[in-house]
């Protein structure tokens, strides 16, 4: 403790100023708390300057991600803890009717591969805030062309698949107004889009597709 | 060894099961944001800066020995330009550096400074490091954690200058409201008689906090 002059009692801060500073601290912090962290955490407002900062979006935004990935949660966990799902049909024991499952899928498979090509076009029309997803049922390597527009708005895209187990992102894009190409499924699946509308109108998202895919859906 | 595998896969397919990936919190506002926004980038500033204990505590073991408002002044200007400067450097250019390893160094940060308070470089090498050239040199280093946490952000590239410009500004903001608060509780324990004799012990507790977020960050750095 060299590097440091020690200060005399007088230098040093008085009580009362300490104490005057420790108000003003309290003060600051509740008001940062109320116009700032409360609106940018959890979309609380209640004086509306989160709003008038355009912080209350992030909360707003940060509740519906932690909403929607809890929901994702709750919908994932008879996968993946197989004792506590219900089962769908309690006659049939649930490792046998996985694998008859898996056995139809790659009959079902076969078949898909053999069938021809088909054609859609699909149109969602997204709130703000709103996200929708369209996926294809695909076999693995199948291929199918694709084109989307959000007729002249943006949308955040993600381009993915699942299925057996496995998940995949292809391409994912922010403030977009289309999208087209190839879409190659990397394993037997879903696989799609999904989009979100995080402009503040109402947004319509147009696909076109054609290729090998079984069937078309909209998931959510 | 077969069942650890079956359990880490289930682990890990949990993680990626859900639908279209989201992320949550801070990361998931970024991901989901395109074009300025320099309000809420400031406020991410700031609460990075607050919530950061390992900035706080360096900014601790800085102001440790500064009781005068023009020292203190200058000691958190030169801090601030050390980190502003790297951190905008950092994202704008991409440095890919590793964390861990930046953090380890945040970690030394913290020795050093605890060794500096304590007098050490003058007991054993007979000589003071110049105490401003070194919160330089550290700022530099903790502007470069701070880009590689934003770059794991992974912001728009719409926008992103401003972003980033208003994000160091909450960056500063977010210190000086730190700083107040340190401030403000020195003040009430420098005013008590024991300071001179806690000031020892505090600075080798800094010292200890800074040795095991060291060791937290190397472990990182080799185990993931």
């Amino acid at each position: 403790m060299y590097n440091s002059d020690t200060p005399t009692r007088a230098e040093l801060p008085t009580s009362a100023q300490l104490l005057k500073s420790t108000a003003v601290a309290i003060f600051a912090a509740a008001a940062i708390l109320v116009a700032i962290v409360l609106p940018s955490e959890y979309g609380i407002d209640p004086t509306g300057a989160g709003r008038l900062l355009r912080l209350t979006e992030m909360g707003e935004i940060k509740t519906q991600l932690a909403e929607e990935a809890e929901q994702d949660r709750i919908r994932d966990q008879p996968n993946v803890v197989p004792a506590f799902a219900p089962a769908p049909s309690p006659a049939k024991p649930l490792q046998g009717s996985g694998l008859l499952d898996r056995i139809y899928a790659e009959f079902l498979v076969g078949r898909a591969q053999a069938q021809e090509t088909r054609s859609d076009e699909m149109s969602v029309t997204l709130a703000p805030g709103e996200g929708a997803e369209i996926k294809l049922v695909m076999v693995k390597g199948a291929q199918a062309n694709f084109a989307w527009t959000a007729n002249g708005a943006a949308v955040n895209f993600d381009t993915h698949g699942d299925g057996g187990g496995e998940n995949i992102s292809y391409e994912k894009g922010r403030g977009v107004a289309d999208d087209e190409g190839v879409l190659e499924a990397a394993f037997d699946g879903n696989h799609g889009w999904f989009w979100r509308n995080r402009t503040d109108a109402p947004v319509t998202v147009t696909l076109k597709t054609n290729g090998a895919y079984s069937e078309i859906k909209r998931m959510m | 060894m077969a069942i650890l595998s079956v359990v880490l896969a289930m682990l890990l397919s949990t993680g990626l099961a859900a639908a279209h990936a989201v992320a949550e919190g801070d990361k998931g506002y970024i991901q989901e944001i395109t074009g300025i926004h320099l309000i809420p980038f400031m406020y991410l500033g700031a609460k990075h800066m607050v919530t950061g204990y390992d900035h706080l505590l360096f900014l601790l073991g800085v102001v440790f020995f500064l009781y005068r408002l023009q020292h203190i002044a200058i000691y958190v200007s030169l801090f601030a330009i050390g980190h502003s400067t790297t951190m905008i450097l950092g994202v704008w250019f991409g440095w890919n550096v590793s964390s861990y390893l930046i953090d380890a160094i945040i970690g030394l940060s913290v020795v050093y400074k605890a060794l500096d308070n304590l007098g050490a470089y003058q007991r054993w090498f007979g000589y003071q490091p110049n105490t401003k050239l070194a919160t330089l040199i550290f700022g530099f280093f903790h502007g470069l954690g701070l880009a590689t946490k934003i770059l794991e952000y992974d912001i728009a590239q719409e926008g992103l200058l401003p972003n980033l410009l208003a994000f160091n500004v909450g960056v500063e903001i977010g210190q000086l409201i730190a700083l107040a608060m340190i401030l403000i509780m020195m003040g009430y324990w420098r005013r008590t008689d024991s300071f001179w004799k806690h000031a020892y012990t505090a600075n080798v507790l800094m010292m200890t906090a800074g040795f095991v977020l060291i060791g937290y960050q190397l472990t990182g750095y080799f185990v993931a």
